[in-house]
């Protein structure tokens, strides 16, 4: 008795050590045994995410050298920070997130970064420095652009509808805070602002109400291409979509850019999702060279007249302008 | 439904007048709209145009609170209202605008889908008795999902992607510009003709024919009603059946006026459906209600967002306002006995 | 019993609702250690009466004198606190509950601490049982586990730990078998030695002889007369109460026909929640023009007999139903109706009509297709047979678009009653069709089922009044624990034989 099972015992080890030994022959990094990538997202109930994960996809299919697992929180913060203890445990070779809050899911993540995994954090900020790399672009800066370009092409006087994204979430703040500090110094009064919650039908109410009460209304700024959108049904219903500019931000190639084309909105700034460049960085850490530690995305502001050649980079968006850090992929 | 009389004969040709829920129903309209006269948004709501947009918007929750209002009057409640909403929107604009269809025969299909799913729920409380609140909530979540799942989690809109990326271009279809625009002279819209043509036909089941008596037994008292005879089980699949046609047609409104089929549409649209028909006045515990109600009741909370809407009133402002008013307008619908 | 000052005078009581007078100078008087009965046809105003003595009205005119004290009660919590406890038909115990936490609802014994003495509650719990005889009750079970006789039990305790001097019980005895009411009575008598004073209220000509010691009659809402029981025989006491003289001998008028019309046979009837059998074996038959009463005390089985044979269990395990010779298919209530059977149940509250609805709605419920050819609703068709019914029937009510609930309880069993004449059926099975109704109802509702009959109707009739069952049925089956233990019929059809079959008894038949 004792014999059979000291022999199934000695086996067990035996086929344990070949095992690993075997995994560990394989180098890292080949298609054979690929670098594996947890890319927690917060959720992807907005177009512009399920947009962010396909940009990841896109230039992790091709970079044979990587995999990529996707785990979507659907919105819940605790089923976000679940799913990067499993990650964690997992052992990934590096980590990319979306997170759905700072404040609630920055121990985690630290928890990560501390424990050797590289962390890129992708469009929404932790609190505090635990991290490899941020990749986001500023939708102060956006906003801001917006403002100003609205300035210009209002001549600085006119009447402005504001339909604005969920109050309570930090871009529909800083698209909102952005704008008012574009257009300062100039005589354009936002007449009507609204909550339309990132929601298309929202908007459009909103802006019927805006419409019955005020006759004279010369541009839209929606803190999204659907807002815009909406509003341009809105207008249109009325018959009084020739008088008033549509402007709104995410440029979304079939949607924002999409409604350039067909004159529905005359400006349209986008809000890059930063999955290419997120897989770029990853594959850059991965292979052990340094990244800086903030990347803030460039984006452009697509118009009718710059449609055609791809939009126009928008001026006030520095390439990087953090010190570059050393964060290489440890032993 | 034969008008009832309460059981007290009451003195003044008011109090008498108050017995009837419909009077109930119109006084919570007349305070609503008297707010909007004084609150009138720097004249808004003074002109013809805000109030043919607010019956434009609250059309599709009109037609919505029509499925939920049968299904209530059976005791019952349909949480999934808002996902189907989504899931045929989804379906209508893909079948449309990516398929071509010819738009006689989406409409159908998607209608038929509606009344398929409703008839699952109504099959899954009337036979297996499964509580109406939980097998509709899992609809809900059900139908969420496969709305996600058909459409990929992206709007389906003319912008369509191929396979290497790039995107083709369509026209809207002629169907969404049809059913987006207005009729008779630019005062009413085609949703409104649709919300209007769901009362009716929601009226014809529950007043005039037998199918509603026996939707209205149940839900007053289900097993006097199984008990004389009145088939049970077949009369909620109707209800539920009807309550996810109607459902898929609020769906098509949907998708037509946003000319893209959003999966993520609807959402918690059916606590507004909920709203509408309680402020109408049809309770909730089953036996009660028509249709007339739920018609002021959209009119009363169609109005009261469209009020806080020309104020420009802050989000949280209308949250707290809303509350307060829906538990107001319940309080003056208390039955008087 | 020695002459002592009333503990409760009520004074000239007089309560209108807007334009209708419920009661017009009513006054009663009532004497501790006594059981005081209060008589009326429904609408009399008793209810009134005792809901203003409960506090659940304080807008009346005239005077209320409890021990001494001119008092006016602004809430049934106030008229509890003062010692007057009520229990009616509709018991207030909460199902779920246990028996102890139902007797202390209201009043838990609380611990220095704050929170409940469970232990307290279930000890003096125990005790108020015990004074009241009960056994085999396990305090911490809930109510629901027991029966409605031992529930009224346990109202009857929460009134006596509240020290109720003044209980009323409204026709207590409607949900109980013989041994069961036996058993109240004697609680009755001993709570009138203890000092309590007892408003009884019921339609049960026997009762008011066995228990009560003074009477108090009224109609429509007057004061009629007061008197001890010995002063006021049956006839007084019923010409008192309708104002005519009432022979209260229930006549029969049978024509009953050789011919068979329904028949079972070896039915079985499965408990629908459980694996036993509430019906055991069971065969009989009933002919044309026949009344077939069923005698049987609690958990014989008789109304799970009528249910389950209407269909509303589904289909039967074992047996056979016939009608008029062709075979019967039990499967449901809508098949029955339609193969000719309809059946009355005895809750008409929560199983025969819908309260919510008309009076007009619930007579046609049960046979809507005669009224929506093509399922289209014909309201004029409706009306005018729902007026045929109400003159068939003397339902009264001033306008047939009234809900049902406003109805009193003898109208209310008219309308279920038009309701299933309106199916036309064949067979009848009614089910305690006259149970908490006035006396003039009730002798409608017998010669209803004359007439019926005479048309060549069958009717199966349970009924828990022996004096109703004995004179109206032409044969009796007599159930015991889901079994037929006797047929009686003609000489052999006596109150002790019907009693003897039903606890279960053989007796030699004389």
């Amino acid at each position: 008795m004792k014999k059979t099972r000291s022999m199934l015992v000695g086996i067990a080890i035996v086929l344990c050590l070949a095992l690993t030994a075997a995994t560990w022959s394989a180098e890292k990094g080949t298609p054979e045994n690929p670098w594996v990538i947890g890319m927690s997202q917060c959720n992807l109930g907005e177009p512009w995410r399920v947009q962010m994960n396909a940009d990841i996809k896109s230039a992790a299919d091709a970079a044979p050298s990587i995999k990529v697992i996707y785990k979507d929180a659907q919105n819940d913060t605790l089923r976000q920070r679940a799913h990067i203890e499993e990650f964690i445990g997992q052992g990934v070779d590096l980590l990319i997130v979306s997170p759905k809050e700072a404040a609630p899911l920055t121990p985690i993540i630290r928890n990560a970064y501390t424990n050797k995994i590289p962390v890129i954090v992708l469009d929404r900020r932790v609190v505090g420095e635990d991290y490899t790399c941020f990749i986001g672009a500023d939708n102060k800066k956006i906003g801001e652009a917006a403002g100003r370009w609205i300035a210009g092409k209002l001549n600085g006087k006119g009447n402005v509808v504001e339909l604005k994204g969920l109050m309570t979430t930090t871009p529909g703040q800083d698209r909102n805070s952005g704008f008012r500090k574009g257009i300062e110094g100039t005589e354009i009064k936002v007449i009507f602002e609204a909550d339309m919650k990132w929601l298309e039908p929202d908007a459009r109410k909103e802006m019927e109400s805006a419409l019955a009460r005020f006759d004279k209304i010369d541009l839209v700024y929606g803190h999204n291409d659907p807002a815009a959108h909406g509003a341009y049904l809105a207008a249109k219903a009325a018959g009084r979509e020739k008088n008033i500019i549509f402007v709104g931000i995410d440029g979304l190639v079939q949607e924002g850019q999409a409604y350039i084309k067909q004159n529905i909105l005359q400006a349209s700034f986008e809000y890059p999702t930063g999955g290419k460049e997120a897989i770029e960085i990853a594959l850059k850490i991965l292979k052990g060279e340094t990244v800086p530690k903030e990347i803030t995305l460039k984006s452009r502001v697509f118009t009718p007249e710059n449609l055609e050649k791809g939009g126009e980079w928008l001026p006030e968006m520095p390439a990087s302008s953090a010190p570059a850090q050393p964060a290489k992929k440890e032993q | 439904m034969i008008p009832l009389v309460s059981n007290t004969s009451q003195k003044t040709f008011i109090s008498r007048l108050m017995q009837y829920p419909v009077t109930r129903a119109i006084l919570a309209l007349i305070v609503i709209f008297v707010i909007g006269l004084v609150f009138n948004g720097g004249g808004a709501f003074f002109k013809w145009p805000a109030h043919r947009d607010m019956l434009r918007q609250y059309s599709v929750f009109g037609i919505l609170a029509c499925g939920m209002t049968i299904v209530i009057i059976t005791a019952g409640i349909d949480l999934s209202v808002g996902s189907m909403l989504g899931l045929s929107a989804v379906v209508f604009s893909l079948l449309t605008i990516h398929r071509d269809w010819n738009p006689w025969h989406a409409i159908p299909a998607c209608i038929a889908m509606g009344a398929i799913l409703g008839v699952v729920s109504g099959g899954l409380i009337s036979r297996f008795r499964i509580q109406p609140f939980i097998a509709t909530l899992a609809m809900m979540v059900f139908a969420r999902g496969l709305a996600k799942f058909i459409s990929g989690g992206m709007k389906i809109s003319t912008s369509i992607q191929q396979a290497d990326g790039s995107y083709i271009y369509k026209n809207d279809p002629a169907i969404f510009k049809m059913i987006d625009s207005r009729i008779l002279d630019g005062n009413l819209a085609v949703v409104t003709l649709i919300f209007i043509f769901c009362l009716f036909i929601s009226w014809l089941i529950l007043s005039r024919l037998r199918i509603g008596r026996y939707l209205y037994a149940i839900g007053g008292n289900e097993e006097a009603a199984r008990l004389s005879g009145v088939p049970v089980i077949k009369a909620k699949i109707f209800a539920y059946g009807m309550c996810g046609l109607f459902s898929a047609i609020a769906g098509i409104c949907q998708a037509a006026q946003e000319y893209q089929g959003d999966p993520e549409a609807g959402v918690s649209y059916e606590l507004t459906a909920i709203a509408i028909a309680v402020i109408g006045g049809t309770n909730l515990m089953g036996g009660r209600g028509s249709i007339l109600l739920t018609l002021f009741g959209t009119l009363t909370i169609g109005y009261l967002d469209k009020i806080l809407s020309i104020n420009a009133v802050s989000e949280a402002g209308r949250l707290m306002l809303t509350g307060v008013i829906i538990v107001s307008a319940v309080l003056l619908q208390r039955r008087r006995k | 019993m020695a002459e002592k000052k009333p503990i409760l005078l009520m004074h000239n009581i007089s309560k209108r609702f807007g334009g209708t007078a419920a009661l017009e100078g009513v006054s009663i008087e009532l004497y501790p250690g006594e059981a005081h009965i209060l008589a009326g046809e429904n609408g009399a105003g008793k209810s009134t009466l005792i809901k203003i003595l409960c506090g659940v009205y304080s807008e009346y005119a005239g005077r209320i004198v409890l021990e001494n004290r001119p008092v006016k009660f602004s809430s049934p919590q106030d008229a509890a606190r003062h010692g007057i406890a009520a229990i009616h038909q509709e018991l207030s115990l909460i199902p779920a509950m246990s028996v102890s936490d139902n007797i202390f609802l209201g009043r838990e014994k609380m611990k220095k601490n704050g929170t409940v003495d469970f232990s307290a509650q279930t000890i003096a719990s125990q005790k108020i049982l015990k004074r009241l005889g009960i056994d085999g009750v396990d305090v911490h079970r809930p109510v629901e586990e027991y029966p409605i006789s031992i529930m009224q039990m346990i109202e009857i305790a929460k009134a006596l730990s509240m020290n109720s001097r003044i209980i009323i019980m409204d026709e207590p005895t409607s949900a109980l078998t013989e041994p069961e009411v036996n058993k109240l009575f004697e609680t009755i008598s001993a709570l009138k030695l203890q000092g309590h004073a007892i408003i009884y209220i019921t339609h049960k000509m026997e009762e008011i002889y066995k228990i009560g010691d003074r009477i108090t009659v009224l109609r429509d809402g007057r004061f009629v007369a007061a008197a001890p029981i010995a002063d006021m025989a049956r006839n007084a006491l019923i010409r008192n109460m309708v104002g005519r003289e009432l022979n209260e001998q229930i006549q029969r008028r049978s024509k009953v026909c050789a011919e068979e019309l329904f028949r079972v046979e070896n039915l079985d009837i499965a408990d629908p929640q459980g694996n036993r059998n509430l019906v055991n074996d069971v065969s009989f038959s009933a002919r044309k023009g026949e009344i077939l009463g069923i005698a049987g005390l609690q958990g014989s089985g008789a109304s799970e007999l009528l249910n389950g044979i209407f269909g509303a269990y589904g289909p039967v395990s074992k047996g056979s139903v016939f009608l008029n010779g062709n075979p019967f298919v039990v499967r449901s209530p809508g098949r029955s109706i339609e193969q000719g059977l309809a059946l009355l149940t005895n809750d008409r509250k929560t199983t025969g009509l819908v309260l919510g609805m008309s009076i007009v709605e619930n007579i046609t419920l049960a046979s809507l297709p005669q009224y929506s050819p093509v399922c289209w609703m014909r309201n004029s068709m409706e009306q005018k047979a729902a007026l045929r019914y109400k003159q068939e029937l003397n339902i009264k009510a001033d306008e047939l678009s009234r809900e049902v609930s406003s109805l009193s309880g003898g109208n209310q069993q008219k309308v279920a009653l038009a309701k299933w004449v309106g199916t036309k059926p064949l067979v009848l099975l009614l089910d305690e069709p006259t149970r908490g109704i006035d006396v003039a109802s009730k002798h409608e509702i017998y010669e209803l089922m004359n007439r019926w009959t005479a048309a060549g109707c069958a009717i199966i009739l349970i009924t828990s009044e022996m004096p109703e069952l004995i004179a109206l049925s032409d044969r009796i089956i007599v159930m015991h624990r889901g079994r037929i233990s006797a047929r009686l019929e003609g000489d052999r059809i006596t109150q002790e034989n019907i009693l003897h079959a039903a606890m279960g008894q053989e007796r030699e038949v004389a």
